[in-house]
């Protein structure tokens, strides 16, 4: 096989059973791998429950990794979220993927609980489950350091031990699979870390044809401003994006009450330069390299967990909001759940936190002591409990990340429709409403929006699968990664052919979603963003959504993706999927 | 998406790509929306019930490739690789589609419009889809249309047409070559020094290089550098519709809300840092990029000119170079060569800049545009074949 693998390793923990089985051709061509393989796998456990020990936990790699088609080295992690209930899928970065693929398989599958903690090592074909009783309760950083893994680790932090259910899985070089909590799920099956590697090589069909395509996209991302123009994302990191929301009014500002935070400045990425001089870095043989590294271990947050844990708190100092991102990434906390969380009590109480405060909030959080444990259940069961179910700014249980859908309407409606609950990353309306790729649109506007949202989250579910980077997007597009397909496995894709298979994955978690009772009861937006208006100022308005205009786009999403009037599927819909 | 439709069918029967009376676009809405001839209509209703896409373009261009040029060449010749460097980028290639006895079999049409973003359909026209806006049909429309010019202009000059072609075409390339007036003195005058003011010259100069056709509206960007900062047309803008799409770079990169700047902001910067400059316009006028492709060095062993030609060409005085946008390919080549304010980039387009205003570097490049028409039709009347 070419491309693919064709293998996937299965381990039961309850049982310590390793063993291994064939991938079949088809599954592979019609779901490619990542995210959308991983999701066809749970076909038979999306209404498991997530913490049950049957609930398997797949980390899926692409036809494309282990090439050197820019940022093809990214890893899906998949299962069913234990925050939402809903079908979860991660896309993360590092080398854990690349190294899965030379240890030659495409996907691990784990089911079982260990009996103790334990840790998975792959070595090609030699698996062993080792126990770590040491290791549990140990931070990312104690645990990388203890376990010095030659290739790629998934680890879990004490967040996932305890079951937080928004725990992050994290990788060895500090990326992590988040939002979802599949970091509990991996918690309760009592497995601390994976660790990977192997030696096999990958072969491709077209080896000429894919360093063809290769050049084509390295053109593309040279010309694209945002990937590697003057201020673009491989200079500045997301932290980009800091400024450039700022002056759009759309910050997320304590609590979603505001939409404008004037002091982001001192935590945008010019000042984190000044600061702390960051170096490049990336995922495995990623030419964008966007991540920025710090000594050690240490990276300076990401857009969204800056914003989060400055202007949603209402803080401004840098060095707290970056050692909060830091901590986090340490417990193996999901930074935007986390903040969003604390925010939401914090608004609950009349009085948010100063930044001193945080670092101890966080690990009562992670160990779930004292108030921790109410804010370890995540926003929105959390004010339930509270008795103001207003102040959770979650969709379908998951807490939104650092955009203000009043300042954009087709990140409002793609809220509201994601899979996976609040995320921006599903439809990531960002890129044609703020970046202006491929397109730029009117972002007070929702017309087109509905049918833009659903080429992008069919797009984006096809490039998870293959996995390769979002960040690609803001410069090439399926028409490239068919050509780069077709080159590694021999197969003919187009850019048409992709986005049938897009769509085949975003209605099958649909479909799972709709049968653990999701309906579009859940597919609309906490009350604030309908009744109280944004921060307007410099000449830009920034009102409340109309809610009529709101709920007539999302029942144009409805039928331009054949759904009913209540956005179901036909029940049959499996049945005609391979 | 009404709107959409209108405004985008306007300027593709406006911005002299395609016959005005055989353009055609549709949209997906709830219902089908569509303007045009009927007979286009009905093509691309049928496509757009094949196609997962939300809109269509589909057009006669001016010169008409697809009776002259596609039954020319090899029946295995499956696509036109486009030769000037800037749509090359993003078409990669034109899949072509030949009638089959005397009709066009649409689901040929559909599979390349599932792979490329616009085909050449014998005897028909082009076609161009819009994934996921209006615009994008029209935009790809556009791009394909522009690199078919280039290209069949090119092998015209290098004499690939029988001379009974050559007749037929003469007046329709003596139209198109006819000289642009040169109309700049209405603009705003500069030195600038109050950046609203700025803007407007900005927006005012993108919309006058649209309408002199030296520059497809989505393509180009035009800055002015004014109080240590780049004011810059943002990527993917409009030029003739730059209101609210300029965006202020600082030098010192102090703040990151530039980051939808053109990504020929490295460029522009880098003119900036070394010469005296003001402001500058870039486009890529079609006879001009066209011209620049011309080399008359036989036994050169660059492969790819469009990036590594190591030479500074000419066409007349202004100095020609290669290189690729982004930090590492114009933006070294073009700063050594502005020093007279004007330079071309290979199969590419100019960049000129201007020590006040925008009247200086607007009037430069018509002139050179004027120069390379007239200079084609010279080409052609001698047939030089190289
Ligand atoms: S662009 Fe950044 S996140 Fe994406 S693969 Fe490269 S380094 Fe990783
Ligand atoms: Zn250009």
């Amino acid at each position: 096989m070419t491309g693919w693998r064709g293998r996937l390793l299965s381990v039961d923990l309850s049982r310590q059973r390793i063993w291994m089985e064939d991938l079949p051709a088809d599954l592979l061509h019609s779901y490619l791998g990542g995210r959308g393989l991983g999701v066809r796998l749970m076909r038979d456990h999306y209404r498991t429950d997530p913490f049950a020990p049957e609930v398997p936990l797949f980390f899926s790699v692409g036809p494309l990794c282990g090439t050197l088609v820019p940022t093809s080295s990214r890893l899906s992690v998949v299962s069913r979220s234990p925050l939402t209930g809903a079908i979860h899928d991660s896309s993360c970065g590092g080398s854990f993927a690349w190294h899965l693929k030379a240890a030659g398989y495409d996907v691990v599958k784990i089911t079982g609980v260990s009996p103790e903690p334990v840790v998975l090592a792959i070595f090609g074909n030699k698996v062993e489950i080792k126990p770590v009783k040491h290791l549990w309760g140990a931070g990312v950083a104690k645990t990388v350091a203890a376990l010095n893994p030659a290739g790629g680790a998934a680890i879990i932090g004490p967040a996932g031990e305890n079951l937080v259910l928004y725990a992050n899985i994290v990788t060895g070089e500090g990326n992590s699979a988040g939002r979802g909590g599949l970091g509990a799920v991996m918690g309760a099956k009592r497995l601390k870390a994976v660790l990977v590697d192997g030696e096999r090589a990958v072969s491709v069909a077209d080896p000429v044809g894919l360093q063809r395509g290769i050049n084509d996209v390295m053109r593309l991302l040279n010309a694209s401003p945002v990937i590697f123009g003057n201020l673009g994302f491989s200079e500045f990191g997301t932290a980009a994006l800091i400024d450039l929301l700022t002056q759009r009014r759309m910050v997320p500002t304590k609590n979603f009450r505001e939409t404008h935070f004037a002091a982001a400045s001192r935590y945008a990425a010019p000042a984190l330069r000044r600061l702390y001089a960051p170096k490049k870095q990336g995922c495995h043989d990623c030419p964008i390299a966007c991540k920025k590294a710090l000594r050690g271990r240490q990276r300076l947050p990401e857009h969204g967990s800056l914003s989060h844990f400055g202007a949603l708190l209402g803080i401004s100092d840098p060095a707290s909001v970056v050692q909060s991102g830091q901590i986090c990434n340490d417990l193996g906390l999901d930074t935007l759940s986390a903040a969003v969380s604390i925010a939401a009590l914090s608004e609950a109480r009349g009085e948010f936190p100063s930044g001193e405060q945080l670092p101890d909030l966080l690990r009562l959080i992670a160990h779930r002591q004292g108030e921790g444990d109410l804010l370890a259940q995540g926003a929105q069961r959390m004010t339930a409990e509270l008795g103001c179910p207003q102040l959770a700014m979650t969709v379908k249980g998951l807490e939104l990340p650092a955009y203000d859908p009043r300042g954009a309407y087709g990140m409002a409606l793609a809220y509201a429709t994601s899979n996976r609950g609040g995320c921006h990353l599903r439809a990531y309306p960002s890129a044609h409403e703020i970046l202006r790729k491929p397109v730029a649109t009117d972002r007070f506007d929702f017309a087109g929006k509905a049918w833009m949202n659903i080429v992008a989250e069919n797009t984006n579910a096809a490039v998870d699968s293959l996995v390769a980077c979002r960040f690609t997007l803001m410069a090439a597009g399926l028409e490239e990664y068919a050509t780069l397909l077709s080159a590694a496995t021999g197969a003919d894709y187009t850019a048409a052919r992709l986005t049938t298979i897009g769509e085949r994955i975003w209605l099958t978690e649909r479909y799972y979603n709709q049968m653990n009772g999701f309906s579009s009861n859940d597919e609309t937006l906490p009350e604030r963003f309908f009744s109280e208006d944004g921060s307007s100022g410099d000449g830009l308005s920034v009102p409340a959504i109309d809610r009529k205009r709101f709920f007539e786009e999302r029942q144009r999403y409805y039928r331009l993706r054949k759904l009913d009037e209540r956005g179901q599927l036909r029940q049959d819909y499996l049945d005609t999927q391979p | 998406m009404i709107r959409q439709l209108e405004k985008f069918f306007d300027k593709i029967r406006r911005d002299g790509s395609c016959r005005h009376d055989r353009a055609a676009l549709l949209v997906r809405d709830d219902q089908l929306l569509k303007a045009g001839p009927e007979d286009f209509c009905e093509v691309g209703q049928d496509l757009l019930q094949q196609l997962n896409i939300v809109a269509l373009a589909i057009g006669e261009p001016q010169i008409p490739f697809h009776h002259l040029w596609l039954p020319r060449l090899a029946l295995d010749d499956k696509q036109i690789v486009p030769l000037d460097t800037e749509t090359r980028t993003f078409l990669h290639d034109i899949p072509l589609v030949r009638q089959r006895g005397g009709h066009i079999d649409t689901a040929e049409v559909a599979e390349q419009l599932g792979r490329r973003k616009g085909v050449l359909v014998e005897g028909l026209g082009i076609i161009a889809g819009g994934p996921a806006t209006v615009e994008q049909a029209y935009v790809n429309f556009s791009t394909v249309c522009h690199a078919l010019f280039i290209g069949y202009l090119l092998q015209l000059a290098r004499g690939i047409l029988q001379p009974v072609e050559l007749r037929q075409l003469r007046p329709l390339l003596n139209r198109l070559c006819r000289p642009i007036s040169v109309k700049v003195e209405d603009l705003l005058i500069g030195p600038f020094v109050d950046p609203g003011v700025a803007r407007k010259a900005i927006q005012q100069a993108g919309h006058r290089t649209v309408d002199l056709h030296l520059v497809d509206s989505f393509f180009g960007n035009v800055s002015c550098h004014i109080n240590q900062q780049i004011l810059i047309s943002q990527t993917g803008a409009s030029l003739d519709d730059l209101v609210g799409c300029i965006d202020a770079v600082a030098d010192d990169n102090s703040c990151t809300a530039g980051l939808t700047a053109s990504s020929e902001l490295p460029a522009h910067r880098a003119i900036y840092e070394t010469n005296d400059a003001a402001v500058i316009l870039h486009g890529h006028p079609k006879f001009t990029v066209l011209m620049s492709l011309f080399c008359d060095n036989q036994d050169c062993a660059v492969l790819d000119c469009w990036k590594e030609c190591p030479h500074i060409r000419y066409l007349g005085d202004v100095p020609i170079v290669a290189g690729e946008v982004g930090a590492g390919g114009i933006a070294t080549t073009l700063p050594p060569v502005m020093m007279n304010g004007i330079a071309v980039v290979y199969g590419h387009g100019v960049f000129a800049a201007g020590s006040t205003d925008f009247r200086q570097p607007l009037r430069a490049l018509i002139e050179l545009e004027n120069w390379c028409r007239n200079e084609y039709l010279r080409r052609l009347d001698q047939r030089i074949i190289l």
